[in-house]
């Protein structure tokens, strides 16, 4: 439907505002202020005030027409005389902006938001604005209503993203492949993920956790998709938005069991891990693909590790609790990945078995001079020695951090000073120098 | 070959993949091939259908051409793109020259395994075009039913109790197949073949036909994802096993009565049609291998 004449319902005819038109005469005056600007820059604001209830006062809450008024007068304020504003219906205007570029509409609109935003969340009240605003620029030789048609796709874009927010018209995020809503450079991404893998450009690199002789006790196996041109640390967080998370998750499964396979026919046997995400444990055969990596492998649930990240084990939906139980009933060893990272609740280290902790790396980082690190690493310590769990430290980068954090009694580490992510076959040298020096 | 006698470098691949993927070559297939190699003049046309009517020898070649090392842009989905990128003859020495080198084991288990893959998979070619209007290509219906099961004989390897459960979910008409190895497995041969496929580098289409090839929701989906092709995928090769059974007049399966009416109903299909593609598809079904 159009946006110039939906709403036509006779309820919704809005009442005049001071300093206001209304629908009918907002139509003629955009067609002339159009024609009037074919040198100067012309912007179309669709602002559509909304009240998000608080989840108790399950009912729609519709603002009073007094409420309505008072609000339109304070954003007429705030753009002065230069600008058309009309009302389109009760709850929705619309302000039409003549000589404003890009930067200065921008501004203006935020300035209208917060505006809103102040007069929508009152102090005593426990009710929260989510004003959604659409903006789109007349472009030269557009008719000025499918302009303001797209001002009014805009908004919608807005109100459906959950409001208290700004699109403007061809920058909105676009549907992916799996339907997600995604800004134009993460489509892009999107899609040089998705040739990444049909080009077979995937790699899983390994890097050691070394003890404190200097044995590799396990290894972490890392995703990498550097050979496509993509930088892994800009495909994880694409994957994991749209769910490819799920399939790349099944493949670094598969690879990383053949992995420890293949190590353990060389008698190099220890513990290969793989991280594992939200999206792998929210799908339902997460637990089958699992053993079926394993069989396939032909290897056991003790050849292998599942790195899991603290909010995970704080989940309480019934199929990431259910995945978590059936994998740890199979034998899977978890391990709880950077933790101290976020906020860390020691009552997960009492609540789930793990088989290790890894502290997350800003803790090394800190090391040796940092007294206050160097107490929370040792307390920590001692933590996972009372509940029989092996501690490791990441990110070690120099041996005055290696001694520290052998001071403090954690014996295992990970990170450049040890050896950085590699491919196997480079891996496989390196494991087979450290044996000969040993 | 090279000179020096030894494997080439394909040869040396397909094998590290023939046993990383650890599905054993059908015996029958190696023997016919090893024959035709011992011709002054070996038919590489019949060379290729035979590797390609073979699991394991058509999964590793596709695995290998879509390896980084190869460095093609775009994937091969069906043994015969890998055939033709590696070139016939190349591969076809590769094979035999593995065919010589090594014994491999021979598993009457699987007898049946083989059997009805490559019989699927060449009717599943020649039905994608008779039954879908063209929209699902021959080559990827081929490649669907070659390797809608191949995670059966991973699981008949690993459990040695997988038989009897093959057994019982075979016979069974009420339950869907995968439920009851659900019942008594950690995961099922539907999961297992999903992870394999993909880790050979076939489309997540197909990957994901395999997943839910006894999934009747997913072939009666009325949303998408699924997609058509990946419906018709599992319709096709259903339908030919189908035909094959009435043809032979042997039913190993109770699949067709639980899955029948849906692919019928994809596939626009009543009995007088099914009637007519049995009699065309006759020649098909009784050629040589």
């Amino acid at each position: 439907m159009s946006p110039a004449n939906n709403r036509s319902n006779h309820q919704d005819i809005a009442a005049p505002i001071a300093g206001f038109v209304d629908r009918n005469h907002c139509l003629s005056q955009l067609a002339d202020l159009a024609s009037a600007s074919t040198y100067h820059p012309l912007a179309i604001c669709w602002i559509v005030p909304d009240i998000v209830q608080p989840p108790e006062q399950n009912r729609k809450k519709s603002l009073s027409e007094a409420f309505l008024t008072l609000t339109a007068q304070r954003l007429h304020r705030q753009t002065g005389a230069g600008a058309l504003w009309c009302r389109m219906s009760p709850d929705e205007f619309v302000c039409v902006l003549t000589n404003h570029d890009f930067d200065r509409t921008n501004q203006l609109a935020t300035k209208l938001l917060n505006e809103l935003q102040a007069c929508l969340t009152p102090a005593d009240q426990p009710l929260q604005g989510a004003t959604s605003m659409g903006i789109a620029f007349l472009d030269s030789n557009e008719n000025p209503y499918a302009c303001l048609e797209r001002a009014h796709q805009a908004m919608n874009t807005a109100r459906r993203s959950g409001g208290n927010r700004i699109v403007v018209s061809g920058s909105e995020p676009l549907p992916g492949r799996t339907g997600v809503q995604l800004a134009r450079h993460e489509l892009v991404l999107e899609n040089r993920l998705y040739r990444t893998i049909d080009e077979g450009r995937l790699t899983l690199h390994y890097q050691p956790c070394m003890d404190v002789n200097g044995c590799p006790v396990s290894i972490e196996a890392l995703l990498r998709c550097e050979a496509s041109g993509l930088s892994t640390a800009d495909a994880i967080p694409i994957a994991e938005k749209t769910g490819l998370i799920v399939r790349l998750g099944e493949w670094s499964m598969l690879e990383a069991a053949r992995m420890a396979r293949r190590l353990s026919a060389d008698n190099l046997s220890m513990p290969v891990s793989i991280n594992i995400s939200r999206a792998q444990l929210t799908a339902p055969r997460f637990s089958q693909m699992l053993h079926a990596a394993l069989l396939c492998a032909d290897a056991s649930p003790q050849q292998f590790e599942l790195e899991l990240s603290e909010s995970l084990l704080q989940d309480h939906s019934r199929t990431v609790q259910s995945n978590l139980r059936t994998v740890q009933a199979a034998g899977f060893n978890f391990v709880i990945d950077d933790f101290g990272s976020t906020h860390s609740c020691l009552a997960n280290l009492k609540n789930i078995t793990t088989t290790k902790i890894k502290l997350d790396r800003k803790f090394t980082a800190a090391l040796p001079y940092d007294q206050r690190s160097l107490s929370v690493v040792t307390a920590m310590a001692r933590l996972a020695a009372e509940f029989g769990t092996q501690i490791v430290a990441k990110g070690v980068e120099t041996t005055t951090q290696l001694d520290a954090l052998h001071q403090a009694g954690i014996y295992v580490t990970q990170g450049y000073l040890h050896a950085a992510p590699m491919p196997e076959n480079e891996l496989r040298t390196w494991l087979k120098i450290r044996e000969k020096r040993i | 070959m090279n000179k020096t006698g030894g494997p080439t470098f394909i040869e040396s691949q397909l094998e590290a993949s023939l046993r990383e993927i650890d599905i054993p070559p059908r015996p029958l297939i190696l023997d016919r091939i090893n024959e035709e190699m011992q011709k002054d003049e070996p038919d590489f046309n019949h060379l290729a259908s035979l590797i390609s009517a073979d699991v394991a020898l058509a999964a590793s070649l596709i695995k290998i051409t879509n390896s980084p090392f190869f460095g093609l842009r775009g994937h091969v989905h069906s043994p015969r793109e890998a055939l033709m990128l590696l070139g016939l003859n190349v591969a076809a020495k590769a094979v035999a020259g593995i065919v010589m080198r090594r014994a491999f084991p021979r598993s009457p288990q699987l007898e049946r395994f083989w059997d009805a893959s490559a019989l699927i998979a060449k009717l599943s070619g020649w039905l994608a075009q008779r039954v879908t209007n063209h929209r699902l290509r021959a080559d990827d219906a081929y490649t669907f039913g070659l390797f809608r099961d191949c995670g059966i004989p991973i699981l008949l390897a690993r459990r040695p109790s997988y038989f009897e459960i093959l057994v019982e979910a075979n016979h069974d008409a009420g339950r869907s197949f995968t439920a009851i190895e659900d019942l008594i497995l950690p995961t099922n041969h539907a999961v297992v073949g999903s992870i394999l496929t993909q880790s050979w580098g076939l489309t997540n289409e197909t990957t994901l036909s395999v997943q839910h090839h006894h999934d009747l929701a997913f072939l009666d989906a009325s949303t998408i994802p699924p997609s058509l092709n990946s419906r018709y995928m599992i319709a096709v090769a259903q339908l030919a096993e189908y035909l094959l059974q009435r043809h032979t007049g042997r039913s190993h399966t109770r699949e067709w009565d639980k899955l029948g009416p849906a692919c019928l109903r994809l596939l626009k299909l009543d009995e007088a049609g099914i009637a007519d593609l049995l009699t065309e598809a006759m020649p098909i079904m009784d050629a040589e291998l």
